[in-house]
């Protein structure tokens, strides 16, 4: 019977049915200092070892400070919560890209610049955002803190089958630049819903999804989960096997590996999806979240939306869309190039790779930011940073007076020194604009990194395409 | 038995249940403190042992935070009552024993008002509202996931 790519992955990994659930293998396990103090201290307390240290990495990316690592970190909870990684590591006997390693980075960043993400492969870690690792054509999913402790112990977790939903992306984007996989996803994301994915394994699929680098691919997966998805993830093709290719962890005979991923991790003809939706590129413009969840999204050309006129008679939808305009401190009928923002983040898993930067460097080469505008960019990992200074990225963004840090998940989640003020407006290039997200009363728009670069300089949202 | 604690909005995600900032915090009672800190900074000093969260579509989306589960449970809450879960909270309230996630329809979520008393009966699938005297099904647990609750979380729980 024909099988669709998730499926082959599923079932290559079967160890056996328990209660009607699936017990599946893990071949990679990704942990950071956030998720996984409690899980070490379960294993202490019920004297257990961590089953397999060899496919168990660990970095540090949630709670550090992004400015200079020589100096020590202020936060004494943080600094607890760093050390007591370094801890487990040491005592569990798993590799740590600590503070002081050129490998340190965003847990989703390193894993596929590493090489530790490899196609075919299930990969899992204390976080929703694992689902950045599918594109590679890996079932890549994130967990809590009691599954975390249960891979350790186990290298295993029980799940039930989730069903497969086909996300085609037909036809080409009528802007390379302009329009990024950023703005693929927000639109995918604004049409199905934030629940539009539950239950569901996403492929996505069509010629839009072929047309994208590596680096692309990374955030349409990283942002499945806020469709509600379980995991999202593409068929390998060369690019994949050419971006892996060289890196530090894949296995020896990487080459043999490629010869048998390029027959088998296909999606086969004549497979059915559970579910199917379709978008075209080449309807696809910029896109501006104007509300407190990722569907709540416009194009750059539209106004904020009238709550009725948004909800189209659902009740629920209408008073959402109420609470968000009075949070975000919009009103209905204005333009969204109207609308004034005090910061721009460009970084986290979603936006942080090399060509998220080169994109948005090229865009600002020789502007300023606007004097009411703080920007911060903060490379995804050390390697990121490297090659963008190798480049001279950095010197263009300083020169533009855009902030140049060290690499972690900084402005995204609110839980490190990098925080909005309560009131202030950010262009983001994050995944989620939850009330109080970026911290406590602070408002964000999420948008690309170019729509985000473009922002900076003019101190309001733009059309990008009218500046490339 | 326990009294409602009602949030008329779908899509309550887990950096409202518990803000970013606290996830430095390892002790469960200092975590709960903050608990829905995002939307209701007054829920901490409200709450009560044995109470019930009632809340729309899609509770609990967002980061995978166990956090918040933990939250949630450690001031009380014994069971979030929603019209559907992200899959990630409902997960993690389960296999860590945290609290009971449970599936209602739309009469449910609009009959139970903030502070009506309920009796929740697993076996029975049976939701009593004790001061407006009715009773409302909720979507039973499916097999494995009420032999997990039973064992007192996943670690606990052995296959038969």
């Amino acid at each position: 019977m024909p099988q669709t790519l998730f499926e082959k992955v599923w079932n290559s990994h079967k160890v056996t049915e328990i209660d009607g659930r699936t017990l599946i293998y893990i071949d990679r396990h990704l942990v950071h200092e956030v998720t996984s103090p409690q899980a070490f201290d379960g294993l202490r307390l019920n004297k257990r070892k961590v089953r397999r240290p060899d496919l168990t990495f660990a970095t540090m990316d949630h709670n550090v400070p992004t400015n200079n690592r020589s100096l020590p970190i202020i936060d004494q909870i943080s600094a607890i919560q760093i050390k007591t990684l370094e801890a487990n590591c040491k005592e569990f006997g798993i590799e740590l890209f600590d503070l002081h390693s050129p490998y340190q980075g965003i847990v989703h960043v390193i894993g596929p610049e590493l090489g530790i993400t490899l196609p075919g492969t299930t990969i899992v870690c204390g976080d929703s955002h694992t689902s950045t690792h599918g594109a590679f054509g890996s079932f890549a999913l994130g967990i809590g803190t009691s599954d975390v402790e249960h891979v350790l112990a186990t290298q295993c977790l029980v799940m039930d089958k989730p069903k497969t939903f086909e996300i085609r992306v037909d036809g080409k984007r009528k802007h390379r630049h302009a329009i990024t996989a950023k703005d693929i996803i927000l639109s995918i994301i604004k049409k199905i819903g934030t629940a539009g994915g539950t239950g569901t394994v996403i492929e996505y699929r069509g010629e839009a999804i072929s047309d994208l680098s590596m680096d692309e691919r990374m955030t349409i997966c990283n942002m499945s989960i806020e469709a509600g998805a379980r995991a999202g993830l593409i068929a390998p093709d060369d690019k994949t096997f050419d971006y892996l290719k060289g890196r530090k962890y894949i296995p020896k005979n990487y080459d043999d590996l490629v010869d048998s991923w390029k027959t088998e991790l296909v999606t086969d003809n004549g497979a059915k999806f559970d579910k199917t939706f379709a978008i075209n590129a080449g309807d696809i413009i910029p896109q501006v979240s104007w509300g407190t969840n990722p569907a709540m999204t416009s194009d750059v050309t539209d106004a904020v939306p009238y709550p009725d006129e948004y909800a189209k008679g659902n009740k629920s939808q209408e008073d959402a869309a109420k609470k968000a305009l009075e949070y975000m401190d919009l009103k209905p009928g204005t333009k969204i190039t109207d609308i004034k923002i005090d910061r721009v983040f460009i970084g986290s898993c979603t936006n942080a790779r090399l060509q998220d930067l080169i994109e948005a460097a090229d865009l600002i080469h020789g502007r300023k930011a606007s004097p009411n505008v703080r920007v911060m960019v903060v490379p995804g990992s050390q390697q990121v940073k490297k090659q963008a200074e190798e480049m001279g990225l950095d010197k263009i963004f300083q020169d533009a007076n855009f902030e140049w840090r060290e690499s972690g998940c900084s402005m995204c989640l609110g839980m490190n020194p990098d925080i909005l003020s309560r009131g202030e407006r950010c262009a983001s290039t994050s995944n989620r604009n939850f009330e109080g997200r970026q911290g406590s009363g602070g408002r964000t728009h999420l948008v690309s990194p170019v729509m985000a670069a473009a922002a900076a300089i003019a101190g309001h949202f733009v059309d990008v395409r009218e500046w490339l | 038995m326990g009294k409602v604690i009602k949030y008329e909005r779908d899509n309550i995600d887990t950096d409202v249940i518990l803000p970013g900032t606290y996830l430095k915090l390892h002790d469960y009672d200092e975590i709960a403190k903050h608990a829905m800190e995002g939307i209701d900074p007054n829920f901490h000093a409200r709450v009560k042992k044995g109470d019930f969260i009632v809340a729309g579509k899609n509770f609990g989306c967002g980061s995978s935070r166990e956090h918040a589960p933990i939250a949630l449970s450690h001031c009380g809450i014994k069971a979030v009552l929603a019209l559907s879960f992200a899959r990630i909270f409902y997960r993690n309230a389960v296999d860590g024993a945290f609290l009971l996630p449970i599936e209602i329809d739309e009469t449910a979520y609009k009959k139970i008002s903030e502070n009506d008393e309920l009796d929740i009966n697993t076996e029975k699938n049976e939701i009593k509202n004790l001061t407006k005297n009715e009773i409302y099904s909720m979507k039973p647990f499916s097999d494995i996931i009420s032999k997990i609750i039973a064992a007192g979380g996943l670690f606990k729980y052995k296959p038969d």
